[in-house]
């Protein structure tokens, strides 16, 4: 049992994970802005509510799977179960212009990326600090009474 | 190149892809205006013609990064100028000019900045989410 099995931090992984997801679109953008006829990609809206049904009703199958901690995944009961060449994850990603399209049909908006970005970096800081207060607070928990 | 293996690590293979493709846009920049006066050297003969970079997303390490794919000459009419004394000069005395505008090269020159310092700010963004997340560790 390790700290990504407790929902609160499993939740938190899940959120670190759409932001560097989200970054690394955003880098995929920005390097791409002056290629013609590029259009940007961006994630759905991570949903806090999608998170939290997969913690609750995905949880423990038969005695040991640990709840997914993004998205639905299949569960092989079986060793002749075929395994899911990958799972699918919470988020998807979508194309679609930013505010502005040039001639060349290049839809990408530096500033509109730049802003995305700074909005990622400051999301995954405030999640950082989340997970160490948590982490804090466990070691507070575990800590004997006088020491 | 080094392989790469995070995901935020991907991002700056990626913000780095877009450095190398500026600068190689700042290099046929810097040969149009180098060029902006070279005409012929025989008589009635073509000038240089302006260089255009063409961009194409690649595949870096999974995501898609930048790269120059070529270089394409500018088809626009060259100008032509009245000098007969010129070695370039042909049966009418006017000479062909490169199609190179100091102008709009100064303004590409601008912009592949400005792309140049948008992707630097990538790296160092992630950078940053990469050392805050090592910051976990600590304490």
């Amino acid at each position: 049992m390790g700290p990504d099995d407790i929902p609160l931090f499993g939740m938190l992984k899940s959120r670190l994970g759409y932001l560097t997801e989200r970054q690394r679109l955003v880098a995929q953008n920005v390097a791409n802005a002056d290629t013609a006829g590029y259009r940007p990609q961006d994630l759905k809206q991570f949903s806090f509510q999608a998170s939290l049904m997969n913690q609750t009703s995905g949880a423990v199958y038969r005695g040991g799977v640990a709840a997914p901690t993004n998205g639905v995944r299949m569960i092989a009961t079986s060793a002749s179960h075929l395994a899911p060449s990958n799972a699918p994850s919470a988020w998807r990603a979508t194309a679609g212009a930013d505010s502005e399209t040039t001639l060349d049909g290049n839809a990408v908006s530096l500033e509109d990326q730049m802003i995305k970005m700074t909005n990622a970096r400051m999301n995954y800081d405030a999640a950082i600090s989340f997970y160490q207060k948590s982490m804090t607070m466990l070691r507070m928990a575990a800590r004997k009474p006088n020491g | 190149m080094p392989e790469i293996k995070s995901q935020s690590m991907a991002a700056m293979a990626v913000a780095a892809s877009a450095l190398r493709a500026q600068q190689g846009r700042m290099r046929v920049i810097a040969e149009n205006i180098a060029n902006a006066n070279s005409t012929a050297t025989t008589a009635g003969g073509d000038p240089y013609r302006r260089q255009l970079p063409i961009f194409r997303p690649t595949k870096v390490q999974g995501a898609e990064g930048v790269q120059m794919v070529r270089v394409d000459p500018d088809q626009s009419d060259f100008k032509t100028e009245y000098d007969p004394g010129n070695p370039a000069a042909d049966a009418n005395g006017y000479v062909k000019l490169p199609n190179v505008n100091s102008l709009v090269e100064a303004l590409d020159m601008k912009e592949a900045q400005r792309a140049y310092e948008a992707n630097l700010n990538v790296i160092e963004t992630a950078r940053v989410m990469e050392s805050r997340t090592l910051d976990i560790l600590k304490k």
